[in-house]
């Protein structure tokens, strides 16, 4: 036992070393993988509406000889880069989703040492990096001993509530040995535990009968603006940390037009799921009192619900995580994911999700990556690869 | 001549995607010994090279081995032009520093000129540097007919105009200047090249055994020259068009698309003048020649236009008399 533990630091220890000189080596692949990341970002991809984004994904793999390139049901397209020895399998994952609709004008713009453009970040070039993996392992002269199934995976964000991610681990018969979720941003991202979350939606409508007269008749934005406010008056907890976030209010079309609907977006988090329990009862509660109250139809959605999940800090791919991280001069900073994570770590999988580079206006049109921190973010997610299939993230 | 045009139309007209496969289109051009440059003429287009290099060469380069030598021939930007170019792997000049014997003059045309000299390939692919959806489609759909095809020297690009009827019918020519001056100055005295659907395209690949023999205006009527110089030469089989979809570029004003205008008439009259049409008008073609589309197919519509014309009102007797005029001398 004792024999095994040093010959893994030393291990550790030699791959560490190679990182540095690992950085410049990748950026030999740099026109490859911007031309991915831009050819990927100029197709539209809103979460449900993937599917030519997708074809280019499987298109990629046939190119690069991959085995048993598929789109499955639910849309996820899927490959797999044989290791030379292929007893694990280590599963390597991008969302392929964005934020933005097909009327957004997806161009990207390439400057010498920036992209910009709507979802270059999320995640384009993170989808990219996934594209370009088998050719970043060959500009290294790296073989995994583990099989790597690459997966681009659909209907992640929003009201997709990772749907993808969920149908493939579900349906797949792989065991991993463990799961890497790679975003564009930000580098220094150190995610290993999914954070429970609730995401609803509040749809407030007048009723053709309303009394106009009564005490308080009001439109639907002074409506809404109370509920926000009751929403806010309910207690939540420090510890264990919670929060609430209003993400989305919509209402409303012009100046003088008393507007008879609209919706408001919100989310809570908690690492207690009781809490998260709680606070729904408390906000549907407080829903169908205000619709009493008010005299108005006041529905709740639940668009999403993901319980608290995740491995230990001292699990060693996140120890493995942290010291590849350091070699790099990285500073970690941890994050509980609401995202595909969740999906891997509830499919009983370790796993952990790593940005690649830095960031400027995300989910804004004009979002922007810098390209020089972006080798350094692909040389982390390698050495990770390697320290995976050297067994040194095994529990 | 309309079963000609027609021949032609079906054989020589392509749709990018007939070449998707372009690893067997790299096999037939090694196969066939040929040599493929890139040139982007540029001036002060910081916002679309990059995009424009880094994607070209790495599909057409890196990834496939279709095109040997990517170059940037830039006017003298005084923005960032060429160090973008140059930063994503283009061979960057400037067109002063090329043959600068022969003097430095500004203008996309000079930069056409320049690259028969300066670069190596048997077949030269042109595209400009200002298409925002830039797509490899953009070089492959051009240069393979002439990979493919012997006889054809030069291959043209044209694009789907956004524009959808619900009869499934749709308009598809070029640009205002194309419909408005140079299809029908085309209908009267080239009635064969109206068949090529958008004269005025930037983006076109021809060997090097015809560019090498032409003279090249350096302003905006060198693609109207091309088209008449070649076919004034070879006819139309030496031509191919191929559609390449929709291409997202900067929109002109009317001012500059005068401007334009202008200086195509120059290179048009001057073409009739040494092609000995100016002082021996042939009879005027009445047949004004346009273009639709219906499920890939494209078809020529002819309308006959005849501008008869009334004598001055003053030559009228009728006239004369409810005016109580005299006739005059």
């Amino acid at each position: 036992m004792e024999s095994k533990l040093i010959n893994g630091e030393d291990t550790l220890a030699k791959l560490l070393a190679e990182i540095p000189g690992q950085v410049e080596r990748l950026s030999e692949v740099r026109e490859e993988l911007l031309a991915n990341a831009v050819l990927l970002g100029e197709i539209p991809a809103p979460t449900f509406g993937e599917g030519d984004r997708i074809r280019f994904v499987i298109d990629r793999f046939r190119e690069n000889d991959l085995v048993a390139p598929a789109i499955d049901d639910c849309g996820n397209a899927s490959a797999l880069l044989p290791g030379s020895e292929g007893e694990n399998t280590i599963l390597v994952m991008a969302h392929a989703d964005n934020v933005f609709d097909h009327e957004t004008n997806h161009a990207m713009c390439v400057g010498s040492d920036r992209i910009t453009g709507p979802g270059i970040a999320d995640n384009a070039i993170g989808l990219s990096s996934i594209l370009t993996l088998p050719a970043l392992l060959d500009s290294l002269g790296l073989k995994l001993k583990d099989d790597l199934l690459l997966l681009a995976n659909v209907k992640s964000l929003g009201r997709g509530n990772l749907e993808g991610a969920h149908h493939f681990l579900e349906t797949t018969q792989r065991p991993f040995r463990a799961g890497i979720c790679v975003e564009g941003a930000t580098q220094g991202r150190l995610s290993y535990s999914g954070l429970g979350a609730l995401r609803c939606e509040i749809s407030l409508r007048i009723p053709g009968d309303y009394d106009w007269n009564r005490f308080g008749a009001s439109g639907a934005i002074a409506h809404l603006s109370r509920l926000v406010g009751r929403i806010m008056e309910i207690p939540v907890p420090r510890e264990p940390k919670t929060s609430v976030v209003f993400g989305g209010l919509r209402c409303g079309s012009t100046y003088n037009t008393v507007p008879k609907r609209g919706s408001l977006r919100f989310e809570i988090t908690s690492e207690a799921d009781t809490v998260v329990t709680d606070l729904e009862s408390q906000v549907r509660d407080l829903s169908e009192e205000f619709s009493l109250e008010s005299g108005t139809e006041v529905k709740l959605e639940i668009v999403a619900r993901r319980p608290n999940c995740g491995i230990l800090f001292s699990h060693p791919l996140v120890k493995t995580t942290r010291a590849i991280m350091d070699s790099l001069a990285i500073t970690p900073k941890v994050d509980p994911s609401t995202g595909d994570l969740n999906a891997i770590v509830q499919a009983g999988h370790p796993g952990v999700t790593l940005g690649l580079t830095t960031a400027e206006n995300l989910r804004d049109e004009n979002e922007t990556v810098l390209l020089e921190p972006l080798f350094k973010g692909l040389a982390q997610l390698i050495a990770l690869l390697r320290a995976i299939d050297e067994g040194l993230c095994d529990a | 001549m309309t079963n000609d045009i027609n021949s032609w139309l079906e054989q020589n007209t392509f749709h990018h995607s007939d070449f998707w496969d372009l690893r067997k289109l790299v096999e037939e051009k090694e196969r066939k010994g040929l040599t493929i440059s890139l040139c982007i003429p540029t001036l002060n287009e910081e916002k679309t090279i990059g995009k424009e290099v880094l994607i070209l060469r790495s599909e057409l380069m890196e990834r496939y081995g279709l095109v040997d030598e990517f170059a940037v021939i830039d006017s003298g930007s005084d923005d960032r032009t060429r160090e973008v170019a140059s930063a994503y792997g283009a061979d960057v000049y400037l067109a002063s520093d090329i043959l600068p014997e022969m003097g430095n003059k500004r203008g996309k045309g000079e930069n056409l000129w320049k690259a028969i000299y300066q670069l190596k390939g048997d077949v030269i692919c042109y595209v400009d540097a200002d298409i925002s959806n830039i797509h490899p489609r953009f070089v492959y759909g051009l240069v393979a007919p002439l990979i493919q095809c012997d006889e054809i020297k030069y291959a043209k690009a044209f694009y789907d105009r956004p524009l959808n009827y619900s009869s499934g019918l749709r308009p598809s020519g070029g640009g205002r200047v194309t419909e408005i001056l140079i299809r029908p100055l085309f209908s009267l005295f080239y009635p064969e090249l109206t068949n090529v659907i958008q004269p005025l395209s930037g983006e076109y690949a021809a060997r090097r055994e015809v560019l090498e023999r032409i003279p090249f205006p350096i302003g905006y009527g060198v693609e109207t020259a091309h088209l008449l110089d070649l076919y004034q030469e070879y006819g139309i089989e030496a031509f191919a068009q191929t559609d390449l979809d929709r291409r997202v570029h900067r929109n002109q004003t009317t001012n500059a698309l005068g401007k334009m205008s202008f200086g195509i008439l120059q290179t048009f009259l001057n073409r009739l003048r040494s092609h000995g049409r100016i002082d021996q008008l042939p009879d005027m073609e009445t047949i004004y020649r346009q273009f639709e589309v219906e499920e890939g197919h494209y078809r020529q519509l002819t309308h006959k236009v005849v501008e008869e014309e009334r004598p001055p009102m003053i030559e009228i007797e009728a006239y004369l008399a409810r005016r109580k005029l005299s006739k005059q001398p």
